[in-house]
């Protein structure tokens, strides 16, 4: 699993179009491959000293169950880090989220497993409509999806009347709780939605539009690339992206739960800024997140291991979201804090 | 790069007029003609187009409020009886303290995601201080002193993390709200602790002409909010903080130092607001905060608090506090679902925002 960042390892070297001051690049790269390398290693000490209290984790089984529980917060990360790799923010996915398994859990009776295609075009279109806004009418990414939290989840709780959504048709969801080659499906799917969003930033240039809005925008600007486009396909992706991760959700507990949204933002944030993608943009990827996410899910279950009060793992998010933010933020770009 | 980054530093004084000129919605039109006046005007009279801006402002946003109450008085006959105001007032009560603290920080031009946690942690502890059915406190008063102080803590600690460490706001506060979530958690403890303390339960419950106690509490804390802002330092320079920080850094005032002070007063309000939280509740709710930060949010800006910071101020946020809970009030009257309110809520203050940035958005270079 800790190879699929492997992606990233190329980052270093393209050239630093923020104009940052020459003299401090050396110690910028070096601080750059510390962010690269640092995740793994907490992720593999936090395996290994949880593997003494319970020697069931590290085996093929262990780790498994360990990747399908952190699919659904993998997936709903990704989405986020391709917002804040171009400098913006999306607060908004975890509404997204708890509104598209509800949905995904009213539609199955009409569409069959079909609904889960219809989710993600309406979570994309949610979250092509956030960068619309953001983009023509100039707010601040934070405060459009802060509108959009609240938007999303008053939908979500008007349109199921707050109540949970069972799932009436457990055969339209069979896919996405099987084991395929004995692996599960949700696992699966996470990793095609890395390998899709991976290429994508690799193969095209897409990769290189993202991380140069988020290095510089004017800069981007300047240089003629679709800053606009760049971004409102970023947000498009994060919004399917969280409806994606509303579906994994739905398989997993076989409701759609309006309220889900409260406990899923903290973590999906821990999650891409302690795999190490600094907010302030450009620097980061996807493979972060993924260690991210693994080390959130690895702490998640090793503070149930250990049996500590579950307000501790509220107050680790909080402390851990601060402290990474701290060590990644690129403090070049901002001038003046707000 | 300094210029790129913050396209509206230096010169935001110039463009008081063309924002405010279009502020709540329902109150366009006369963004443009704002917008002439301000350029034609702007240096010599900066004092005066900035004080007329206010002005507009502030009335753009009485007559939305006078729009909801004439059309909800119009649909529904409860709406328009005395018993309703009283209610409105009482209702506002909680929101009024939590949008005064919040003005502070807005000022700053920052934001402050943590009202849920630190209103959850305050409402855990101050029904654990007073008599409560959990432990043999009985501090009363002193009780709710010490959750105000702990309030303060909370934003004061919000605020040093946030300027020293150098990390965006909305960063540092949503990570205090998981912090102060996860220590009202661990103070639950798997049983509500249930509040026996009378003085703090007639809180809710005793009239004094007709308004309940919180109420006039409420609005002797939102004129204490008001003195800060108008004859302290920490409300004086929390919104010239907002107005151009790099000049007030300039002139020698310590920056982070107001800053997090700033925070410090937004975070006793946040405390006060707990205690009426859980007054009203009876007991202490872990949850007890949910939602209201965004409530706090959009009731400022409705008010023409910008987000941006540098203008509003607590009397502003009031008449949007009282817009927000007439509109809340009106739709339940009007029989709408009261989730739909959530989601009203967050397209007004996308749609605020974005009308008051609308006019003057080619000058805006990067918006992140």
């Amino acid at each position: 699993m800790t190879g699929t960042h492997t992606d990233t390892a190329t980052e270093p070297t393209p050239p630093r179009e923020d104009g940052g001051p020459g003299p401090r690049a050396p110690g910028r790269s070096r601080r750059d491959l510390a962010l690269l390398i640092m995740p793994t290693v907490v992720l593999v000490l936090l395996l290994l000293t949880l593997s003494t209290r319970n020697s069931d984790l590290l085996t093929a089984d262990g780790l498994l169950a360990l990747a399908d529980s952190a699919a659904p917060l993998m997936v709903l990360a990704i989405g986020a880090t391709l917002v804040i790799l171009c400098g913006g923010i999306d607060l908004s996915i975890a509404a997204l989220a708890a509104l598209s398994s509800v949905l995904f859990a009213m539609w199955i009776p009409s569409l069959g497993p079909a609904a889960a295609v219809a989710v993600v075009a309406v979570g994309g279109l949610a979250g092509a409509v956030q960068g619309l806004v953001h983009v023509t009418a100039k707010v601040n990414s934070f405060i459009v999806t802060l509108g959009g939290l609240a938007l999303w989840s008053g939908i979500a709780l008007v349109i199921s009347g707050a109540r949970t959504v069972p799932v009436t048709d457990i055969g339209a969801i069979q896919w996405a709780f099987t084991d395929v080659a004995g692996i599960p499906s949700a696992v699966l799917i996470a990793l095609a939605v890395v390998v899709v969003l991976g290429a994508v930033l690799r193969l095209t240039p897409a990769g290189r539009w993202v991380r140069a809005v988020g290095h510089a925008e004017q800069a981007a600007r300047l240089s003629g690339i679709p800053v606009g486009a760049v971004k409102v396909a970023a947000f498009t992706a994060s919004g399917a992206c969280a409806g994606l991760a509303g579906v994994l959700l739905v398989a997993r507990t076989f409701s759609g739960a309006p309220t889900l949204g409260a406990t899923l933002l903290l973590p999906a944030v821990a999650a891409v800024v302690v795999g190490g993608t600094a907010i302030t943009g450009g620097l980061g990827g996807i493979g972060r997140t993924v260690v991210g996410a693994l080390i959130v899910i690895v702490l998640r279950v090793g503070l149930s291991l250990v049996g500590v009060d579950a307000g501790f793992e509220s107050i680790i998010y909080g402390v851990l979201i601060i402290g990474a933010v701290a060590l990644t933020i690129d403090r070049a770009k901002l001038d003046v804090l707000k | 790069m300094a210029a790129d980054a913050t396209p509206h530093a230096p010169p935001r004084s110039l463009e008081p007029a063309p924002l405010a000129g279009a502020p709540a919605p329902g109150a366009g039109g006369d963004g443009d003609k704002g917008n002439g006046t301000a350029a034609s005007t702007a240096l010599p009279g900066r004092a005066r187009v900035s004080r007329n801006a206010d002005v507009v402002q502030t009335w753009a946003s009485l007559i939305a409020l006078g729009v909801l109450v004439v059309v909800f008085a119009a649909i529904s006959p409860q709406f328009r009886t005395l018993g309703n105001l009283q209610q409105i007032i009482d209702a506002a009560a909680v929101l009024a303290v939590l949008a005064t603290g919040i003005t502070f920080v807005l000022l700053l031009g920052a934001i402050d995601l943590s009202l849920p946690g630190v209103i959850g942690a305050c409402a855990m502890t101050v029904s654990l201080l007073v008599a409560n059915s959990r432990n043999d406190n009985d501090l009363g008063l002193l009780g709710v002193g010490l959750t105000i102080g702990l309030g303060a803590m909370f934003g004061l600690l919000s605020g040093v993390l946030s300027t020293r460490l150098r990390i965006p706001t909305f960063m540092t506060t949503l990570g205090m709200s998981a912090i102060g979530i996860g220590i009202a958690t661990i103070l639950f403890g798997g049983s509500r602790p249930v509040v026996l303390d009378e003085n703090l339960n007639a809180w809710a419950t005793s009239r004094i002409g007709g308004f309940t106690l919180m109420s006039l509490i409420a609005v002797a804390a939102v004129a204490t909010g008001w003195a800060i802002q108008r004859w302290t330092r920490v409300g004086r320079y929390a919104a010239a903080i907002g107005g151009g920080e790099d000049i007030v850094a300039l002139s020698g005032v310590s920056v982070a130092r107001y800053k997090a002070l700033a925070f410090g007063v937004a975070g006793a309000f946040y405390g006060l607001g707990a205690v009426m939280v859980t007054a009203r509740l009876g007991s202490g709710v872990v949850e007890a905060g949910a939602g209201l930060d965004f409530a706090a949010i959009t009731a400022a800006v409705i008010g023409g608090t910008l987000l941006s910071g540098g203008r509003g101020g607590v009397l502003q946020s009031m008449i949007g506090v009282v817009a927000l809970t007439v509109l809340a009030n009106g739709l339940i009257l009007t029989g709408v679902s009261p989730y739909v309110q959530q989601a009203v809520q967050g397209v007004i203050v996308v749609l605020a925002v974005a009308v008051a940035v609308w006019p003057v958005r080619h000058r805006l270079g990067v918006v992140k």
